[in-house]
């Protein structure tokens, strides 16, 4: 028995698709009301950055989970996509569709589109990669003023996420300034539309995602299936539109004038 | 009516298809499909040209038989109706019509508008009946089957095993079919024990026939001639997952 034996049945492969993308949703609705912090103010939105940091080996076991999800997701849609093709190697000369909708049968493209905005995601704020300037900035809270939050103060040689003092005799605790690295991406034009459409595909490959997930794992009801699908919709679209309000709030002044 | 017609010909299982273009006079609106189809081949037997082979048996919408993939819909326009019982009325003088043949890997064509669809037999030789030693009939009252049960039951085994559902998915997935004969059984007493053997079976020569994996974009009920509920789907992975996972064999 290997571990992707479960390929070999279709139903098993489906059952896998719907449980890793619950996994993933379930991050995406964590992570998109852990943003929407950002609205808050820079003290929360940095606190509670540091905050995710700072759960040590939890932090890994979580992404050992998402990568994990994401793999299989990837790699069982991927085959059952090339196992599909082959089934129907001959297409119609005029091809109607009755009843599936344009994101029910796009799923595999706009899986791939999002493969590639997670990834350019994971580089530009997670890795720093494609634009370390914006990820270079640290914020210092003091100790024992709440949140209190000095930026910008030339103390470099600070270690993050440890107490150090400083020669006027403050208590100061490095952080990084997340703030101000959203700010700066949404501040380009070019970084914020790319988020922008990605985010809408997102929301595109959900709308079919999360009512498929159901009828996947058994749950269909005369009753309760057409508000499983609406409700997929409207909760697809409110993630997307979640999620976008910040690059769009940026580019506007909205938040982040200070940055 | 007039009508241009594109129609699917190949000689056999061998040879590669290719459309042909029909012009059709004289049409009447109450004929059905097939009808027309006679009326074209009788004009082609007296022009001396092959006929055009298409399936067909009751013609009244009951064997599954009748296959044709009408303007990219299996068995045409109107829904919840079979090729054999859509009438021409549903069309308009001056159309143009593409006739194939019902589309998918264990679907192969033999012959212009045939394809052997004997891969759902298999399905359900592989477990698609019950277990019956024959003798006196019991008494009809022993096994009680409530009113929901039975109604759904019967929702399900309305499938006449046509494969419209197989040729419109553009997965070529068999998941409604098979679903509905899992779920018919599973309903009723007479179906459990052989109820975990069955699905497992079933969907396992569904496999080996070649039939692809269900994305639920739902396609199959809206080209059923039957209605049948995708929500037997959903039931057959209830099934499945739970005769896997206590799978005794
Ligand atoms: S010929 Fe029997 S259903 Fe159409």
């Amino acid at each position: 028995m290997s571990i992707v034996s479960y390929l070999k049945s279709t139903i098993l492969s489906k059952i896998v698709m719907a449980v890793t993308g619950i996994i993933l949703l379930l991050f995406l609705i964590g992570h998109t009301l852990g943003n929407l912090q950002i609205f808050i103010g820079r003290e929360v939105f940095n606190q509670y950055a540091y905050f995710l940091q700072s759960t040590g080996e939890l932090l890994w076991v979580f992404r050992a989970v998402m990568l994990l999800s994401a793999i299989l997701h990837i790699v069982t849609s991927v085959y059952l996509k090339f196992y599909n093709l082959k089934a129907k190697p001959q297409k119609y000369a005029v091809t109607n569709y009755v009843k599936a909708t344009l994101s029910s049968r796009t799923m595999i493209w706009t899986g791939i589109a999002i493969a590639c905005f997670l990834a350019y995601h994971l580089l530009h704020f997670t890795f720093g990669v494609t634009n370390p300037e914006h990820t270079k900035y640290n914020g210092y809270v003091e100790k024992g003023a709440g949140l209190y939050v000095e930026y910008n103060m030339p103390v470099p040689e600070l270690i993050e996420g440890k107490y150090i003092e400083i020669p006027d005799g403050k208590i100061l605790f490095k952080q990084k300034d997340v703030y101000k690295m959203v700010i700066l991406g949404f501040k380009n034009p070019f970084i914020s539309i790319v988020y922008i459409i990605g985010v809408i595909i997102v929301g595109f490959h959900l709308n079919h995602a999360i009512q498929s997930a159901f009828q996947t794992l058994g749950l269909n009801h005369p009753r309760y299936s057409p508000s499983i699908i609406a409700g997929s919709s409207t909760f697809s679209f409110l993630i997307a539109l979640g999620l976008i309000s910040i690059p769009v709030s940026v580019l506007l002044g909205i938040i982040g004038g200070v940055a | 009516m007039k009508l241009t017609l594109y129609i699917w010909r190949q000689k056999n299982a061998k040879s590669k298809g290719f459309m042909e273009k029909h012009q059709l006079d004289g049409v009447s609106e109450d004929m059905s499909f097939l009808e027309m189809l006679d009326v074209l081949n009788e004009q082609l037997i007296h022009e001396g040209k092959e006929p055009v082979a298409f399936d067909h048996d009751c013609r009244e919408g009951i064997c599954g038989t009748c296959s044709l993939t009408i303007n990219g819909t299996p068995h045409g326009p109107e829904a919840a109706t079979t090729c054999c019982q859509l009438h021409m009325r549903k069309f308009k003088d001056g159309d143009s019509i593409y006739i194939e043949p019902f589309r998918a890997k264990a679907f192969p064509v033999i012959k212009d508008l045939i394809s052997d669809r004997s891969a759902l037999d298999r399905i359900i030789q592989a477990g698609g009946f019950i277990s019956v030693n024959t003798n006196q009939a019991q008494d009809a009252n022993a096994l009680p089957v409530s009113k929901e049960k039975a109604d759904l039951a019967m929702d399900a085994a309305a499938c006449i095993g046509c494969g419209a559902c197989i040729a419109a998915c553009p997965n070529a997935s068999s998941m409604l079919f098979v679903a509905a004969k899992v779920s018919q059984f599973a309903l009723l007493p007479q179906g459990q024990p052989e109820r975990k053997r069955r699905v497992l079976s079933m969907v396992e020569q569904m496999h080996q026939e070649g039939f692809g994996a269900c994305t639920n974009i739902y396609e199959c009920e809206a080209v059923c001639p039957k209605q049948v509920s995708v929500r037997f789907i959903a039931q057959m992975n209830r099934e499945y997952m739970g005769a896997y996972m206590k799978n005794e064999e």
